[in-house]
């Protein structure tokens, strides 16, 4: 019996005969001198033919060999599951084929054709044209060409061993025609797979496995849709299972909270059942049973079609209702290896690590602290950190390395103990992969996955960098990537931005641990960050923080600039020259703009701020000065640009004479908004501006005034100032009346 | 009651002269005729085609040289036929331009060979243009008889057993809609004003209503969940594929220029720009994925196509030279911005930021030729003081009046 399947696997075939709780896969991994890793999955449950195989080669006594190449043999390279479908799908053919019979689904199509009851002496044929078909006379290219070589030439050396014993091969069907087009004449005698590179670690263990992973609804490159309802159809026949499924369906609906009448069953039903007469089914297919309750139970407009007319994951604008059935058909079996399965690799290797990194791991809880300050703390910390986000028990971080002035503390605190549940979570965690680093970048790389906005990635980034992390995959920048192309919130993806920048510039705690590939993030944050900045809109929207501060870490990836960040100096620079003059634009986002582009014209010029810029900046300023905005427009200039103004006297006394402009009212509306724009100034910069205000002169200040510290730090009651300018009102009507105002001052009080 | 005329005559075959526009029964009676001559599959009761026919009139068969009719997701017309075959009403929503209404119209002349049994939903919909209302001067005359009796669509429907169209249902008001209720659960029109077997009647086999729904409208929430319960809910999406929909669109404003004596259609460069441009700002999402902006009008189908059409005419009457990405920006204007004036800022967003990265010289041109857009941006650094956006006074309202600032602004 030949099965499609990994050859050094052969030896221990033993391990797949133990008594274990499917679904379960072999991971198999490749970690090459460089440290890159790369990881492949053969899952197995009750209906994969591979696993129906092997049994039954038990059953009557055949031997049983696996004969396709190794899960860390290039032909691999990419690849996530061994067994998906991927090649089959991509052929054009199958696209036609979809567009002639009325599908929308490829998976639909195969379920159409064979998928009914049927003997198996009509169905064989049926099989072999439609492979014959899909195939047609491809070569096998790259990926399938070896392999398939591979295979012909043990299918060529098991016909000379068997003799006149049958030899029989389980193996995909796309390969089945050029298999037996080619295996007679490859060359003789059992094919070894090509020994790996020295330095190159590999190997293969089982680890539990789970429906959902299987599931190619939820996003891991897996080979099959529902594979609950398949599982139901296994063991329970066409007949009944999928009206069971429809069943379970509506039950887990209910028990989500979601009303499904006894009305909308029997109508689910009755139109599961009627697509199955019209389309000419025997019994229900996983569509008409999916159509059936979508028909029967949506009542609502959708916004996003049926997630079971396409391949991938589900559309973030899927219907809950729809996402339940989904989720119901998905299935939630979670496998179990069988007592005595060899333990996974991870669990020694995390030992080995923390040995190596001297961490004493005992039954008794001890404190552990790792200097950051020197190469073997660093190791340690990154080992910890490791653990820490793969969620083992018994190793906590109980104080994180402290920045702050006084008390500076380049260290980390933890907590380590062997617990009793220590064990089994390395043996679950091992499904991340084989060694400690390997299953903590594919955690993160999970987490980053299933994130919902920006700064869970950012989260995740500054963990693979406290883990010492220094590789992501492809598929796991794609997915991020994806993630910033639709995050909503410009304040959230600032900060994120503003936490990528800091581990790019790899700060004082990461060290040189911080240099992941952030590159092409940081330039996808930013481009959707001016995507996002030039939409905001409200006149008269209140200071917010978090947009000002996205705004600032724009400006500091141009200040990294080209060409370590691929940005577009132009764009942004267009974008917040719109921004300026857009009367929608939030007061503070304007200045902000106002202040990115003054900031950054320095960089332009490479030289000294001129007066020149300076004025620009104070005509758009004057133009928006208005009381009620104008402190939130300064915030968001001086956020931007503090140096800048400190260095421009022309801006400061324009913002003089603006306020003295103000009617008492309008200043009292103006003020709050102002005392905060001050607040981004250090004290010593607002000590300079208090003199440079004192130097513009205004005559008739009180004496006492003319020590710029007073006006910062005025130790004077709120009701004396009150009565003073209350008597000052009274005087200055006084004089007013009797014709006397020339005689003072000229002016306002 | 002139009303009532115009539906009920639109039920007979037309005469004499050919009308502007003949239901599809009329337009496809060959085809249909060719399908009920070979048809062997089983028929719901009532229906003069069986659901396999009707698959083949809607989705095409080359083999039978059956036209495809309707360019959408297979499945959906199969929910759909048995919806109606299992005694639900059809429900079709969606956004505006998505061929619902042709759907519907299809759907009708090939089951039940006639498409002209039509309620339009509006605001001013009444009982009497749904059910039925009396002559009042054969009432006056021979009291409530069935002489008397001006069967509106659904009377008509229930009574020989064809399906009811009712076009924008959530456009009429609630308790309008809910008189479908009976029609739809009970299979029954009650006519009190009748005595004896003539107060009820009962709906032949073949009845059903295929409502339509835009989701750009009023919407389906407000609709009562005793009448969502009766019927089925598709949604109708815009063509999922680019090149379907690009073909369509050559097709479509080929057709429609011919008849305006233009030789050309926009070149491909041009068609791909509209046909991008459109879907990018209905689904609010660029190609390589990135979020944006959603504009408030729907960008349909065959808005593009009126749009293609717009700029293949002026491309040759006015600037008599193959249309260039300028002319579909200037005509691209009058489709994407209708009602909210903040698409004008969606429509300026996206050509500053999205479409200047786009590949290629006919996008190096479309993003050159933005400044015909409304609105267009000024350098910050330049004429700063005097007529600035904020001192300008703020234009808000009617769209005339913003056009009027539009135009002061690019002087």
């Amino acid at each position: 019996m030949l099965i499609e399947g990994p050859c050094d696997m052969n030896d221990r075939l033993d391990e797949l005969a133990l008594p274990h709780e499917l679904p379960v896969a072999l991971f198999s991994y490749r970690q090459d001198a460089a440290g890159t890793q790369r990881a492949t999955w053969s899952p197995f449950c009750d209906y994969s033919p591979e696993w129906v195989a092997l049994r039954a080669a038990r059953d009557v006594g055949a031997t049983a060999i696996f004969v396709d190449l190794p899960s860390w043999d290039p032909a691999f390279d990419g690849e996530e599951n061994r067994y998906s479908d991927r090649h089959a799908r991509a052929s054009d053919r199958l696209a036609e084929l979809c567009a002639r019979l009325g599908f929308e689904d490829t998976d639909a199509v195969w379920d159409h054709l064979f998928e009914q009851p049927e003997d198996e002496a009509s169905r064989q044929p049926r099989l072999s044209r439609y492979f014959e078909a899909l195939r047609g006379d491809e070569p096998g290219g790259s990926r399938d060409g070896p392999r398939e070589d591979f295979m012909c030439r043990y299918v060529k050396w098991a016909m000379a061993e068997a003799g006149d014993r049958d030899v029989v091969l389980v193996c995909g069907g796309y390969h089945k025609p050029a298999i037996e087009r080619a295996w007679a004449s490859v060359q003789d005698g059992r094919p070894e797979p090509t020994p790996t590179e020295p330095g190159t670690r590999v190997g293969s263990y089982l680890v539990p496995f789970s429906f959902r992973r299987l599931d190619s609804f939820s996003g891991y490159a897996s080979g099959m849709p529902s594979p609950g309802f398949y599982q139901a159809l296994w063991d329970q026949g066409h007949d009944r299972a999928p009206e069971a499924m429809l069943f379970a369906a509506i039950r887990h609906l209910r028990a989500q909270k979601l009303r499904v009448s006894p009305a909308d069953a029997i109508a689910a039903s009755t139109l599961a059942h009627g697509l199955r007469a019209l389309r000419g089914h025997d019994v229900l297919t996983r569509i008409d049973v999916l159509d059936g309750l979508a028909g029967a139970l949506v009542k609502d407009a959708l916004e996003s079609p049926l997630p079971w007319t396409r391949r991938g994951t589900l559309s973030p604008r899927t219907e809950p209702l729809l996402a339940a059935i989904v989720a119901a058909f998905s299935g939630s079996k979670i496998g179990k290896l069988a007592p005595g399965t060899p333990r996974p690799p991870l669990v020694d290797d995390a030992f080995a690590e923390l040995e190596r990194a001297r961490i004493p791991v005992t039954r008794e809880k001890q404190r552990f602290v790792a200097v950051l300050t020197t190469p073997a703390g660093i190791l340690s910390s990154s080992v910890l950190h490791r653990l820490r986000v793969l969620g083992i028990p018994g190793f906590v971080q109980t104080r994180a390395p402290s920045l702050a002035r006084g008390k500076t503390e380049l260290s980390e605190e933890w907590s380590v103990q062997h617990l009793l549940e220590t064990d089994p979570a390395l043996i679950e965690a091992a499904v991340y992969g084989a060694t400690l680093e390997g299953a903590a970048a594919a955690r993160l790389e999970e987490r980053s996955r299933d994130a919902t906005d920006v700064g869970v990635v950012a989260d995740a980034l500054v963990d693979a960098a406290l883990c010492g992390i220094h590789a992501l995959t492809a598929r796991g920048l794609a997915d991020i990537a994806r993630l910033v192309a639709t995050e909503p919130s410009f304040g959230s993806l600032g900060s994120a931005l503003a936490k990528l920048l800091a581990l790019r510039r790899g700060d004082l705690v990461l060290g040189e641990r911080g240099r992941t590939e952030l590159g092409a993030v940081i330039a996808a944050c930013f481009d959707r960050g001016l995507w996002l900045f030039e939409g905001i809109q409200g006149p008269s929207a209140p200071l917010d923080e978090a947009l000002v501060s996205a705004v600032r870490a724009l400006r500091d990836v141009l200040r990294v600039g080209r060409p370590a960040l691929d940005v577009d100096e132009e764009r942004a620079r267009a974008v917040c020259e719109r921004r300026t003059h857009d009367p929608e634009t939030p007061p503070a986002l304007r200045g902000a703009a106002l202040g990115l582009l003054w900031s950054r014209r320095d960089a332009s010029v490479d030289a000294e701020p001129s007066d020149d810029d300076a004025s620009r900046t104070v005509a758009v300023l004057r133009a928006v000065a208005r009381p009620e905005t104008f402190g939130d427009v300064l915030a968001g200039l001086f956020a931007l640009a503090r140096e800048q103004v400190i260095r421009a006297p022309v801006l400061l006394a324009m913002v003089d004479a603006t306020v003295t402009g103000f009617l008492p009212q309008d200043f009292l509306v103006a003020l709050p908004g102002l005392r905060q724009a001050f607040s981004y100034f250090p004290p010593r910069e607002r000590l300079s501006i208090a003199e440079a205000v004192l130097a513009l002169g205004h005559d008739g200040a009180p004496g006492v005034l003319h020590d710029p510290r007073t006006l910062l730090d005025a130790r004077v009651d709120v009701d004396a100032v009150q009565r003073g300018a209350a008597i000052e009102r009274a005087a200055l009507a006084l004089a007013t009346r009797f014709g006397l105002c020339d005689a003072l001052d000229g002016g306002d009080p | 009651m002139a009303e009532k005329r115009k539906t009920e005559g639109a039920g007979r075959a037309p005469q004499g002269e050919t009308p502007q526009r003949p239901p599809a029964e009329v337009v496809y009676a060959a085809e249909l005729d060719a399908l009920r001559k070979d048809d062997e599959g089983p028929r719901p009761p009532g229906w003069k085609l069986s659901p396999m026919a009707v698959r083949a009139f809607i989705l095409g068969d080359p083999a039978r040289k059956i036209r495809k009719k309707f360019v959408g997701n297979p499945s959906l017309v199969d929910r759909a036929m048995v919806a109606l075959a299992t005694n639900r009403g059809l429900m079709l929503v969606g956004e505006p331009g998505t061929a619902k209404s042709l759907l519907s119209e299809l759907l009708s002349a090939a089951i039940c060979g006639r498409s002209t049994l039509t309620i339009q939903g509006s605001a001013g919909t009444t009982d009497d243009q749904i059910k039925y209302s009396w002559n009042y001067a054969l009432l006056l005359a021979e009291g409530p008889t069935q002489r008397a009796l001006v069967p509106a669509p659904l009377h008509t429907g229930m009574r020989d057993g064809a399906i009811v169209r009712f076009e924008e249902i959530t456009r009429c008001p609630l308790e309008i809609q809910d008189s479908l209720l009976a029609a739809l659960s009970d299979r029954v029109l009650a006519i009190p004003e009748m005595e004896g077997e003539a107060a009820m009647l009962f709906a032949r086999e073949g009845f059903n209503v295929i409502a339509t729904a835009n989701t750009r409208d009023l919407g389906v929430n407000e609709m009562s969940t005793a009448l969502k319960r009766r019927f089925n809910f598709e949604t109708v999406f815009p063509i999922p594929d680019f090149s379907v929909e690009m073909e369509l669109v050559r097709e479509e404003t080929k057709r429609l220029l011919e008849r305006s004596g233009v030789p050309h259609v926009p070149g491909p460069d041009v068609l791909e720009l509209l046909v991008t441009t459109f879907r990018e700002l209905r689904a609010g999402q660029t190609v390589d994925g990135q979020a944006m902006d959603r504009l408030s009008v729907p960008m349909s189908t065959a808005e593009a196509v009126s749009v293609a059409y717009a700029v293949g005419v002026r491309s040759h009457f006015l600037q008599q030279a193959e249309a260039s990405p300028a002319d579909l920006v200037e005509c691209l204007i009058g489709a994407a911005i209708k009602t909210d004036a903040e698409d004008v800022a969606r429509l300026r967003r996206y050509f500053e930021q999205r479409v200047s990265k786009g590949q290629g010289p006919h996008w190096r041109a479309y993003y050159e030729a933005r400044h015909r857009l409304p609105g267009l941006a000024r350098s910050p650094w330049r004429s700063t003081s005097s007529v600035s956006a904020t001192t300008a006074p703020r234009v808000r309202g009617s769209s005339i009046r913003r056009s009027g600032a539009w135009r002061r602004a690019s002087c």
